[in-house]
């Protein structure tokens, strides 16, 4: 068993760099989520500590070896891949006994491995038939079991539920966890649907253009994310991030949004303005930091013209629109709110947070 | 889902129901091909079988004879030998277009601008006539002023012009070499659409299980391309053994008629002795050893059904 170190990790094409030296330390036995918008490198990196995409600049070590130079067969990783990427020809028992022969695994071991990894996952009953004879859940556990058959230092899922559907993503995403629970093993998983990386994650390392923006445990990034881009990202729906200029001082201290209206800042809120270079900022607030006036209203009213009104039936979402962009409140599900009509929308600023416009990070 | 609320049919009124196209309209499409291959096909094997019974001059009356061209046929020397010259001619060539087409397919299958001007390159003799191509390596190879000749004579390499057409082993192996130079590319082609049909992923997964370049090769690209070598090679195969115009060309069939294939020495029967009958006889005894090794071809692909 073996933790996972990135130092100083650089990927480039040419002149073009898709990862710009990133430094990140896994821990012995961490589920470590790799999440952010499709082209922010983190497949890119996964595949690097793969071996499976030339390190342009900078060490991976798994426990305390290099492997930069470390052929992908050599650095005891298996990897889950998108599209399952089972081997056709073989049966589901050969593509489980393919990387132990390639090991020169004695064939008796070979059988009670791939026995044992089938009944952890549940497939036995599936040994003799091909690939093309399953359906997509079982194709992603018959690559699972591919890679746990092995008993590797550190397992590597890239997207591993993107081609299913959402009941069955749902139920792989408790297996996978659970399997992680069963066989401890350093992980790190790629994907882009931030609910993955929230339901999943020991840690979660948000990436965006190449970079890191915020390595943290779920609820951190929920609570207290470190950019606007985090902050938009994290979260469904997301943080409101509305844009404005901070003016007066004091009791008067408010923030005055692209529509007009000035928000008083109070609470914790106010922490953060010393630090604010320039009276550009951003409000962040959580929908359920927006409330309406029928529920005892908390914070500042903002007057908007609501767009749409989502019943969920576990919740409200409704959104109006301030200036260029949308606030959205979190609601009880009985509110009667009609989209078009003209409403208050009470922001809590006890519970907003303040981002710098021009570096968008946080300023708490 | 039988109605929309701007149609609104009465409920009553039983949905629309498409109908199927019109069958006559699929044996019309299919007529244009039914027809070439009648013609083209059906007629000619028919009139074969029917002259294969006949004692058929070029010039003359036709005269019926049975099974007399067959029986003879069973004893005629030259006819077999013929046969088992085209048979080591197929093995030979076929294993030497391999060998060649193989590795050129690896080499332009990579991400390289410069591979597709060499895929280009290689596969340019495919679309020389078999007729023309031929003739041109006779020039090549022809000792008095062939550029092989004389190539060889300044590099020192030889004393004297060779002659490769006056003896067996280099007749067949200058015949070989201009085979495999015309039709690797073909092949080459067909191999290369095999191995570009190999997910990337499924390489990647065999490179993080383990498995070296040979040991991928093997056991991954090797079986996942398995319908594309099935193709070639009985493309390869038959077109071998239906070779005529390389020999009749190069060789003209020479050293004492021991390069002569089986068609060709179905077209001395029948356009040198002007014996169309017998000339029919061989050509139905060649079809069935054609359809047999196409049948065992067949249900080697069969044996394991390719996987998806």
């Amino acid at each position: 068993m073996a933790g996972l170190v990135l130092q100083n990790l650089i990927k480039q094409y040419g002149t073009t760099r898709v990862v710009h030296g990133i430094n990140l330390e896994i821990e012995n036995e961490e589920f470590v989520v790799f999440v952010g918008p499709s082209g922010c490198g983190k497949s890119t990196t996964l595949r690097m500590i793969a071996g499976l995409e030339h390190i342009s600049g900078g060490r991976i070590y798994i426990g305390d070896r290099v492997v930069n130079r470390v052929s992908p067969g050599k650095r005891d990783i298996a990897m889950v891949f998108q599209n399952y990427a089972l081997y056709p020809h073989m049966s589901v028992g050969e593509n489980l006994a393919f990387c132990l022969q390639q090991r020169g695994t004695p064939r008796a071991e070979i059988a009670t491995k791939v026995a044992q990894a089938a009944e952890t996952l549940d497939i036995t009953s599936l040994l003799d038939r091909r690939p093309s004879q399953l359906s997509g859940g079982q194709r992603q556990r018959v690559a699972m079991g591919r890679a746990i058959v092995r008993n590797p230092e550190v397992f590597l899922f890239d997207e591993p539920l993107s081609n299913l559907d959402a009941k069955l993503r749902v139920q792989m995403r408790g297996e996978i966890k659970r399997l992680h629970r069963l066989i401890p093993t350093t992980t790190v998983y790629v994907t882009h649907d931030q609910t993955e990386a929230m339901t999943m994650a020991d840690r979660v390392v948000v990436m965006n253009h190449g970079h890191i923006e915020q390595v943290g445990r779920p609820l951190e990034l929920y609570e207290k994310p470190a950019t606007t881009f985090v902050a938009g990202f994290i979260g469904s729906p997301p943080m409101n991030l509305l844009p404005g200029t901070l003016s007066g001082a004091g009791d008067d201290l408010g923030l005055t949004l692209e529509n007009g209206t000035t928000v008083a800042l109070r609470g914790k809120v106010r922490a953060g303005v010393e630090q604010a270079r320039s009276a550009n900022v951003v409000l962040g607030v959580r929908p359920e930091a927006v409330g309406i006036a029928a529920q005892g209203p908390q914070g500042v009213p903002v007057p908007v013209t609501l767009d749409e009104v989502e019943p969920l039936g576990i919740e409200t979402l409704a959104y109006g629109s301030i200036g260029r962009t949308t606030l959205c409140a979190r609601l009880a599900p009985d509110v009667a709110l009609q989209a078009g009509a003209p409403a208050d929308l009470f922001i809590d600023t006890d519970r907003a947070m303040l981002f710098d416009a021009e570096t968008t990070r946080a300023l708490t | 889902m039988s109605e929309t609320a701007e149609a609104g049919p009465s409920p009553e009124e039983p949905p629309v129901v498409t109908r199927e196209p019109h069958q006559w309209l699929g044996a019309a499409l299919i007529t244009p091909s039914l027809l070439f291959i009648g013609l083209l096909f059906l007629l000619p094997m028919g009139m074969t079988v029917w002259m294969s019974f006949h004692n058929w001059p070029l010039l003359g009356e036709p005269r019926f004879i049975g099974l007399e061209n067959f029986s003879e046929l069973m004893g005629d020397r030259r006819f077999w030998s013929s046969i088992r010259f085209t048979a080591l001619y197929t093995v030979l060539v076929t294993s030497a277009i391999f060998l060649v087409a193989f590795p050129l397919a690896l080499l332009v299958d990579r991400p390289l601008r410069i591979a597709g001007f060499f895929r280009t390159i290689y596969f340019m003799p495919v679309v020389i006539g078999f007729g023309a191509a031929a003739t041109l390596w006779t020039w090549l190879l022809n000792p008095d002023n062939g550029v092989f000749a004389e190539l060889l004579l300044r590099s020192g390499l030889v004393d004297a012009a060779p002659r490769p057409t006056e003896s067996f082993w280099p007749a067949l192996i200058v015949v070989i070499l201009m085979v495999v130079w015309k039709q690797a590319g073909f092949t080459m082609v067909i191999l290369l659409t095999g191995l570009q049909s190999v997910p990337d992923d499924v390489t990647e997964a065999a490179k993080i299980d383990g498995a070296g370049p040979l040991a991928r090769f093997v056991r991954v690209t090797l079986p996942l391309m398995r319908n594309s070598i099935i193709l070639a090679l009985v493309l390869n195969v038959t077109w071998s053994m239906l070779a005529f115009d390389q020999f009749f060309i190069i060789t003209q069939g020479g050293p004492r008629n021991s390069t002569v294939t089986a068609v060709f020495s179905i077209y001395l029967q029948s356009f040198s002795s002007y014996r169309l009958g017998y000339g029919s006889a061989m050509s139905l005894v060649l079809l069935v050893i054609l359809v047999a090794i196409s049948a065992m071809q067949m249900a080697i692909v069969n044996f394991r059904k390719a996987p998806e």
